[in-house]
């Protein structure tokens, strides 16, 4: 940690990020406001506070929705990793917003009652046993503890104090408050409160950050298996069925020479790139009657031995194969010229 | 859910936010030093109020001696 804290380390990221933030923000809530006095039938408007609450609820969905977004987005493509730099202001500003949505519900609909607006915010619908008539306002007030807490530890010093591992796992609570605001929203339109393209809105958001991680999920999965995989020494050649039948594709291992990976039906080989007579490229060649031809000159390989067909005596290095979840893997390290290997079965062209 | 219930919610939550800003009043006048080694300006001190007052059992713990984070650099 530095030698002491500061507000905020601002640059000019971080101003050109806030400043963007803030008028969207001005436009979300313009057009929001625009669109919903336009919409309603005349003689019917809501009133001003009532549309208020409801640009701010919409805008603090959205926010937490586009928040959501960008960790898998960053995951997807580094051109949003940017996006992900200055995230926390997004997160405080959406809780905020988020503020002014609870606070102005909370005066409007329970500021003139009797007893505690926040006890009459509980109490006024008591439905608790009941799915589709539960209390959406209660969903919205755990949403929006949890979100305070995030803002309210959103600054370095709590990521020291508390511990990365710890600060993060409070951090996760993200998702909790987005499912409960989903619901919250959901219910809401059930039971009259917003509309139905409010609830559909919040339908698409919540599937659009449930397919952003399910993608991400397994764009990592797939990295983690291949780093897995390459740690171990064996290197990726791609999908088995992609290698033309009778034909090869060249592996440029990060040291060492190319490798030729042939496929021959269901079975696969793979031999050192480079022909014994001139150096001419294997892997542009073809197997025909069972043996490699390089293309330069015609010289033959057995593919299973590297070994040129009697009488001659040429020999290539073989290397081992095997297929995990249709791609072929080629183990980095070269087998003596002429080992004969037993070739891998493709299953799905063996079946 | 009843009145209460509720009520006793709201006093709960009331208690558990008042001692809370006590402690964390108290944290920031006299106890950051033993949270951190950093130095901490007045503006910082008064974001992370409501943090401290939000986990102040935490903040005790920790001021106690109990919980340090075991990855912290």
């Amino acid at each position: 940690m530095a030698a002491g804290y500061s507000l905020v380390g601002w640059n000019g990221f971080k101003r050109a990020y806030d400043g963007v933030m803030l008028a969207g923000l001005a436009v979300f809530f313009a057009a929001h406001l625009g669109a919903g006095w336009m919409s309603a039938p005349a003689g019917q408007q809501p009133s001003e506070i009532q549309m208020l609450i409801r640009a701010s609820g919409a805008a603090a969905f959205s926010l937490l929705t586009i928040i959501l977004c960008l960790g898998p987005l960053a995951r997807l493509t580094p051109r949003a990793l940017p996006l992900v730099y200055n995230r926390r202001h997004l997160g405080v500003a959406c809780f905020l917003v988020a503020l002014l949505h609870g606070g102005l519900v909370v005066l409007w609909y329970h500021g003139f009652s009797e007893m505690n607006a926040f006890v009459s915010l509980l109490v006024s619908n008591p439905r608790y046993d009941s799915f589709g008539g539960f209390p959406f306002e209660s969903l919205g007030v755990a949403a929006l503890l949890i979100l305070f807490l995030m803002a309210a530890t959103s600054h370095d010093f709590w990521n020291t104090v508390l511990g990365p591992r710890f600060w993060k796992g409070l951090h996760m609570g993200v998702y909790a408050a987005y499912g409960l605001l989903v619901a919250h929203v959901m219910l809401g339109a059930a039971q009259g409160e917003a509309g139905f393209a409010a609830a559909a809105l919040a339908g698409v958001s919540a599937l659009l950050v449930s397919g952003l991680h399910i993608a991400a999920g397994q764009r990592e999965a797939a990295r983690d298996r291949a780093a897995a995989a390459e740690a171990e020494g064996w290197l990726d050649a791609g999908p088995a069925q992609e290698i033309p039948d009778g034909r090869a594709v060249i592996l440029t291992p990060p040291e060492g020479e190319r490798i030729a990976v042939f496929r021959e039906g269901a079975k696969i080989y793979a031999v050192a790139n480079a022909c014994r007579h001139q150096g001419g490229p294997l892997g542009e060649g073809r197997i025909l009657d069972g043996c490699i031809v390089c293309p330069w000159h015609g010289y033959q390989y057995r593919p299973e031995d590297g070994c040129s067909p009697p009488p001659f005596t040429e020999k290539v290095a073989t290397f081992r194969t095997r297929i995990r979840e249709g791609r072929v893997l080629v183990h980095r390290l070269a087998q003596p010229p002429g080992t004969e290997l037993a070739p891998t079965l493709i299953p799905e062209v063996v079946s | 859910m009843s009145a209460s219930v509720a009520e006793a919610i709201w006093l709960g939550l009331a208690l558990y936010v008042g001692i809370g800003l006590v402690a964390g009043l108290g944290t920031v006048m006299f106890g950051l030093g033993r949270l951190t080694a950093a130095d901490v300006p007045v503006r910082v001190r008064l974001l992370i109020l409501p943090g401290l007052a939000a986990l102040w059992p935490f903040v005790l713990a920790r001021l106690a001696g109990l919980g340090a984070p075991e990855d912290r650099a």
